[in-house]
């Protein structure tokens, strides 16, 4: 399990999302716990991920809060 | 006649704005970026003999008030009277416009779902059996594809039946038997308050903790037996109920969309979008494409700009030519000539310029390429404690500050907001575009793009360095983190740019027909009075007012009263500032005139005073409007300030330079 702003660019399933405001930040722009994202930019500056149709770049301060883990 | 109040909501870059405009065939701002709509727009049109008056609302993902243009979103549609709701989904991501539905249902209000961008879903291979999503929904759907005008009668015709039906059934959600006994206990309470909500509406804010109905309850109740009722179900769910909710929700519109998809092949995608946004968005390569972009504009500008104005100066000449030789009262023949063509004129010589200007700007927005701007603002943004969310006001900027500065709605904290706004008036707005073209076109010919992009890159500057410094005297903390949604990438459609920047183009006209025009009318009259035979001399009124500021001036290189007046007008607008050097130094000869002025140090010197010096009346009333009186006037102080010693600096360094 990593953090979401460590990683590099590939395929993550979404473990966690620790703080809860930010955790509602995400669903409601449709990023679920138990989802499969595509990291398209890695930090440093924002990460970009994507899922599905959805395209979302997030700063480094909400990264930290997103635990992934690598899925192939 | 009948009226009807139908209000179109969704989540951000939907179309939402697009329909409106089908709809009501007017032509309020579209573009690809979340946060176009700021303020709720109004409009109507007529079908069947009933009027329908119609609301368009800022994109939300919820119904929180988190920003200011969200909150215009919920307050309307908890508040009002509407007959229809129009939820406008995008088709590419409809779970989460269902989520937004299911929110909306609890407002028992009529629902119609526009399931938009129909286009791009059959693009992806994705289509839906719109009857079973009805049947599961227990709402009507119609399939629009907003910026082609397809499908716009349908949702016309579904408007008016669903106007002359009652409220008949709406989506109720279940959330589980321990929830929904929650949900009516507490509904209990709040019904004995008499809200201005549906009680079931109200009950969910409050099991969501949503601040805004948690304070309403306080203020009037006993809050505690709720939140009692809220940690028991928390202790039995062992997370906290907000969440719960959402999961429950989604859990149901995955289940709902997975039966409505029929087909989908899965064909291998190119994925462009990928490869663009992650060279775009490239630590290294994004900023360095920003500023080639940049550069590319203006040079554009210029290269395919210059041929037209020229042309438009011949038929300048011709007009005043025209209105010599007829014989009006030498006092009328002035007004015009030296008045109004010249102050008007000289404004309006730069359309081609502006005009390519916004065409540009608008193949920006409509690409998605804003959003990605975003990203690439971040780090430095966050280097002054913003996120990259302020930069797309900002940019906005640099076409007009009054809707940029409205633009700052879209930040979530206030903190932001008020710096985001205090720095955008040094974007330099297409206002000021004449006074460069002016002065570069007689002083540097030979390089007129780059002048003016390092103008630009001034006004950022300032900019960034004001919010580095009035951030960290007035405000502790820093930014919320960012977050943004990046819509696909696309070719621009080249309808929707053409309009887009004609509209643009037509309100600097519109101004130049109004506010310029009633300006110069002022300085003819200053130059024309007491003295008619000595027009536009230091004899006149225009001449003494001048005098009285220019003084100030003495270090800037540009310390002669024709600047100060110029000045003193830019404030009223920007494009003034030209249009008095049309009328104090005539049109026919303003080069050669200029040239006696001003030296190539001094002209830059007073285009960085342009830039920089006080926003502009227009921008002034509208930053007090968003960040209060005192941050205004802050604005105005301090701009001052730094456009007069920058400008001073400039002149002083490269003066000594020049001479040593
Ligand atoms: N392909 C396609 N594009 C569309 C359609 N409808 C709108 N667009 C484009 O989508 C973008 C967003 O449209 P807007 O109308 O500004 O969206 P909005 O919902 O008002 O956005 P906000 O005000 O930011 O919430 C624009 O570039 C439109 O041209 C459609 O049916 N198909
Ligand atoms: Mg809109």
């Amino acid at each position: 399990m990593e953090k979401l702003s460590e990683v590099k660019e590939g395929k993550y399933k979404v473990i966690d999302i620790i703080k809860h405001g930010k955790l509602k930040k995400l669903y409601n722009m449709g990023i679920f716990i138990g989802d499969i994202i595509e990291v398209i930019k890695s930090s440093p500056g924002p990460i970009i991920i994507k899922k599905g149709n959805i395209t979302i770049g997030i700063g480094y301060g909400i990264a930290i809060d997103i635990l992934v883990e690598k899925v192939d | 006649m009948e009226e009807k109040i139908i209000a179109i909501a969704g989540n951000p870059n939907t179309g939402k704005t697009t329909i409106f405009n089908s709809l009501t065939e007017t032509r309020q701002q579209v573009g690809n970026w979340p946060g176009v709509t700021v303020e709720k727009k109004e409009g109507y049109y007529i079908y069947k003999g009933i009027k329908f008056n119609l609301i368009d609302l800022p994109g939300t993902y919820t119904l929180t008030g988190e920003s200011e243009d969200q909150k215009i979103a919920i307050d309307f549609l908890t508040q009002n009277k509407v007959d229809v709701l129009v939820i406008v989904a995008n088709a590419l991501q409809l779970e989460r416009s269902l989520y937004f539905l299911i929110l909306l249902s609890e407002l028992q209000k009529n629902i119609i779902v526009d399931l938009n961008m129909v286009d791009l879903a059959e693009g992806e291979g994705i289509e839906y059996d719109i009857e079973h999503l009805e049947k599961l929904l227990k709402v009507k759907f119609v399939k629009t594809i907003g910026n082609k005008n397809i499908g716009i009668e349908d949702l016309k015709e579904e408007i008016y039946k669903k106007c002359k039906e009652p409220i008949s059934e709406y989506f109720k959600f279940n959330y589980g038997d321990e929830i929904e006994k929650a949900i009516n206990e507490s509904g209990n309470i709040i019904e004995k308050l008499n809200p201005p909500y549906p009680v079931r509406f109200f009950a969910l804010k409050i099991l969501e903790k949503d601040e805004y109905f948690i304070n309403y309850l306080r203020d009037r109740t006993d809050y505690e037996t709720i939140n009692n009722l809220i940690l028991n179900l928390e202790k039995n769910y062992s997370k906290p109920i907000e969440r719960v909710l959402i999961e429950k929700r989604y859990g149901v519109i995955h289940g709902v969309v997975k039966e409505a998809t029929i087909e989908k092949k899965k064909e291998l995608k190119l994925h462009i979008t990928e490869k663009f946004d992650k060279i775009l968005t490239d630590n290294f390569l994004g900023p360095l494409i920003f500023l080639i972009i940049m550069f590319i504009i203006f040079n554009f500008v210029f290269l395919f700009g210059n041929p037209f104005v020229n042309f438009l100066e011949l038929i300048l000449d011709k007009l005043k030519f025209v209105f010599l030789s007829i014989n009006l009262p030498l006092w009328l023949t002035s007004l015009i000539n030296d008045g109004i063509i010249s102050g008007v004129g000289s404004v309006l010589l730069f359309i081609p310029n502006i005009f390519l200007f916004f065409f540009l700007f608008s193949i920006l927005e409509d690409t998605g390429y804003m959003a990605r701007a975003a990203i690439v603002a971040d780090r430095l943004m966050h280097k002054i404690g913003l996120h990259g969310k302020s930069a797309i006001p900002m940019i906005l900027g640099f076409g007009c500050n009054v809707p940029a500065i409205m633009g700052t709605r879209i930040l979530e904290n206030r903190r932001d907001k008020i710096l985001t706004s205090f720095s955008t008036p040094f974007m330099s707005c297409s206002a000021r575009l004449p006074v460069y073209l002016l002065f570069t076109g007689i002083f540097f010919r030979e390089n007129q793009g780059i002048i003016v992009f390092s103008l630009y890159l001034l006004g950022i500057f300032v900019g960034i360095l004001s919010i580095k410094i009035f951030g960290s005297i007035f405000f502790k903390g820093g930014s919320s983190p960012l977050i943004i949604e990046l819509p696909p990438f696309r070719m621009p459609y080249w309808k929707s740019v053409l309009i887009e920047s004609w509209i643009r183009t037509k309100s600097f006209l519109r101004k130049a027909g109004t506010i310029i025009f009633l300006g110069t009318l002022i300085l003819w009259f200053l130059s024309y009075f007491p003295n008619p035979n000595n027009y536009g001399t230091e004899l006149n009124f225009i001449g003494k007012i001048g005098k009285f500021i220019s003084p100030l001036f003495r270090f800037s290189g540009f310390d002669f009263w024709q600047a100060g007046i110029a000045l003193i007008f830019g404030i009223y607008a920007k494009e003034l500032v030209v249009g008095t050097f049309g009328t104090v130094f005539g049109i026919e000869n303003l080069q050669d005139t200029i040239r006696n002025y001003f030296t190539p140090i001094s002209a830059y010197s007073f285009m960085i005073m342009s830039l920089l010096y006080m926003p502009c009346l227009a921008t002034f009333l509208v930053l007090k409007k968003e960040i209060g009186i005192r941050w205004a006037f802050a604005s105005l102080f301090w701009s001052l300030f730094v456009g007069w010693l920058f400008s001073t600096i400039f002149y002083q360094f490269f003066s000594f330079l020049k001479g040593g």
